[in-house]
């Protein structure tokens, strides 16, 4: 029942040229579900993230947004660009690299497609986008220019644009790679937030205590497939592979 | 000189500067739709922009201003000289306009597109609200120093009997059998108006390299 899920992943695969990087992936995120996917680099955990809005296309399976294909239509054709955008606004994604628009100010980054994908007007979304910077701690930056704040102040931004659009699910790409690591905690300290708000979200992390601690459910990627998938305190405590132990020998 | 000679070097300029002006403000536009029509990258219509900026970038604009303005008639209409003249530097700025706002587009950053499409912008909504926002400020050094090109080689509509501000100095000297003084007014007025430029191009430098940090 794709309509219960907030993200429904069926039997993905994906290769980039003649290396598979994802094989037959299966995934299911409840509404308020908090799912953290772990892996070693070149795991494919990024790229089944950035699936899931279709910033990469699978090579074979389906993902469901609310009930709603993205990338496909019900006969299989590829979506045109107005649908997919439709279905893309349904996700809010969060990148490694922050990706802010440097000539907007941090208001009209977070205003920018509530405005010209959702039609708000300019009042309702600036009253909206205040709220959010409030949320993430940046009531006071609303005019500065993503060029004058730091890694963390950009992510947060980067957080509130996304949320803006008040997406189903919210997709974390290594949120806290590109920082510095005095930066990284007030960075999770807005997911971990999030979190107990009820925000769906799917994270892609290396900060192996905030993966135990914020999430529902963690799934283990190793070249491509599922390995091993539970609760955090099982995946931690009493990891069944081998594989998961040792990374999280390397990684405790 | 006298005060008549002033008036002719004074209407020289005006129109050195309005028919540059023209040229340059359908350029520029005209030279982005060559860019976007460029980058959708159609089967045949690619090709002959393609054959159209390499033929345009490679012909001297004394002779394509020549080859416009005689080959009109044969083609069943006369053209204004002015109206040649234009067409002649617009099509030469338009083939280097095209290239800049080009490299522009490909140069933009992948990173900042996928934040676009990631909100659910649509490609358009992406490109007027993200991109070009940003590509005219990048583009922009490029683009005041291709007019400054286009005004340096403006003189050469003189050919099809334009009385530019170079072509002026011409006929003053006729008249006074004095060449240096008109020319070196000339020279002034053109430097006068270079100078604009390259004081714009310092400012839109200054902007851009905001941007990029």
């Amino acid at each position: 029942m794709p309509e219960a899920t907030a993200v429904s992943i069926r039997q993905l695969s994906k290769s980039f040229d003649d290396v598979e990087v994802l094989r037959d992936v299966n995934l299911e995120v409840t509404p308020g579900e908090v799912v953290t996917i772990l892996g070693a680099s070149g795991s494919g955990k990024s790229t089944l993230l950035r699936c899931i809005n279709w910033l990469e296309q699978p090579d074979r399976g389906s993902i469901h947004i609310a009930g709603q294909r993205i990338g496909l239509d019900d006969a299989g054709k590829r979506m045109g660009a107005k649908a997919l955008a439709r279905v893309r606004a349904q996700t809010g994604m969060v990148f490694q690299s922050f990706n802010l628009w440097p000539h907007l100010n941090v208001l009209h980054n977070v205003t920018e497609a509530p405005i010209h994908v959702m039609g708000k007007s300019k009042g309702e979304a600036q009253t909206h986008a205040r709220e959010l910077l409030e949320k993430v701690g940046l009531s006071d930056k609303a005019v500065a220019y993503p060029g004058t704040l730091s890694g963390g102040q950009k992510q947060r931004v980067a957080i509130a644009r996304a949320l803006a659009m008040q997406p189903e699910v919210m997709l974390f790409d290594e949120p806290t790679s590109a920082l510095d690591p005095e930066l990284v905690g007030e960075v999770l300290t807005v997911i971990k937030d999030l979190s107990a708000e009820g925000y769906t979200m799917v994270i892609v992390t290396h900060e192996m205590s905030f993966a135990r601690a914020v999430s529902d459910q963690v799934v283990f990627l190793d070249k491509g497939i599922i390995v091993e998938r539970a609760d955090p305190e099982t995946f931690f405590e009493r990891p069944a592979t081998e594989r998961v132990q040792r990374f999280l020998e390397r990684h405790g | 000189m006298n005060a008549s000679a002033w008036q002719m070097l004074f209407d020289g300029a005006w129109t050195t500067l309005w028919i540059s002006a023209v040229s340059i403000a359908i350029g520029v536009a005209a030279g982005l739709i060559v860019a976007l029509i460029r980058l959708a990258r159609i089967p045949v219509v690619d090709q002959i922009l393609v054959l159209y900026v390499s033929l345009a970038r490679a012909t001297p604009l004394v002779t394509l201003a020549l080859f416009i303005f005689l080959s009109a008639p044969t083609l069943g209409f006369g053209l204004d000289r002015s109206v040649a003249g234009i067409l002649a530097l617009t099509i030469n700025t338009t083939a280097f306009n095209a290239e800049i706002w080009r490299s522009g587009f490909r140069n933009f950053s992948r990173d900042q597109r996928e934040a676009a499409m990631a909100t659910g912008m649509t490609p358009w909504i992406t490109f007027r609200r993200i991109m070009l926002p940003q590509m005219v400020i990048t583009s922009l050094p490029g683009l005041i120093n291709e007019m400054s090109f286009l005004i340096k080689g403006s003189p050469a509509i003189a050919v099809i009997g334009v009385v530019d501000l170079t072509r002026v100095t011409n006929r003053i000297s006729a008249v006074t059998y004095e060449p240096l003084p008109p020319i070196l007014v000339a020279c002034a007025l053109y430097m006068a108006i270079i100078g604009v430029l390259v004081w714009l191009q310092r400012l839109a430098e200054r902007r851009a390299n905001r941007l990029a940090t």
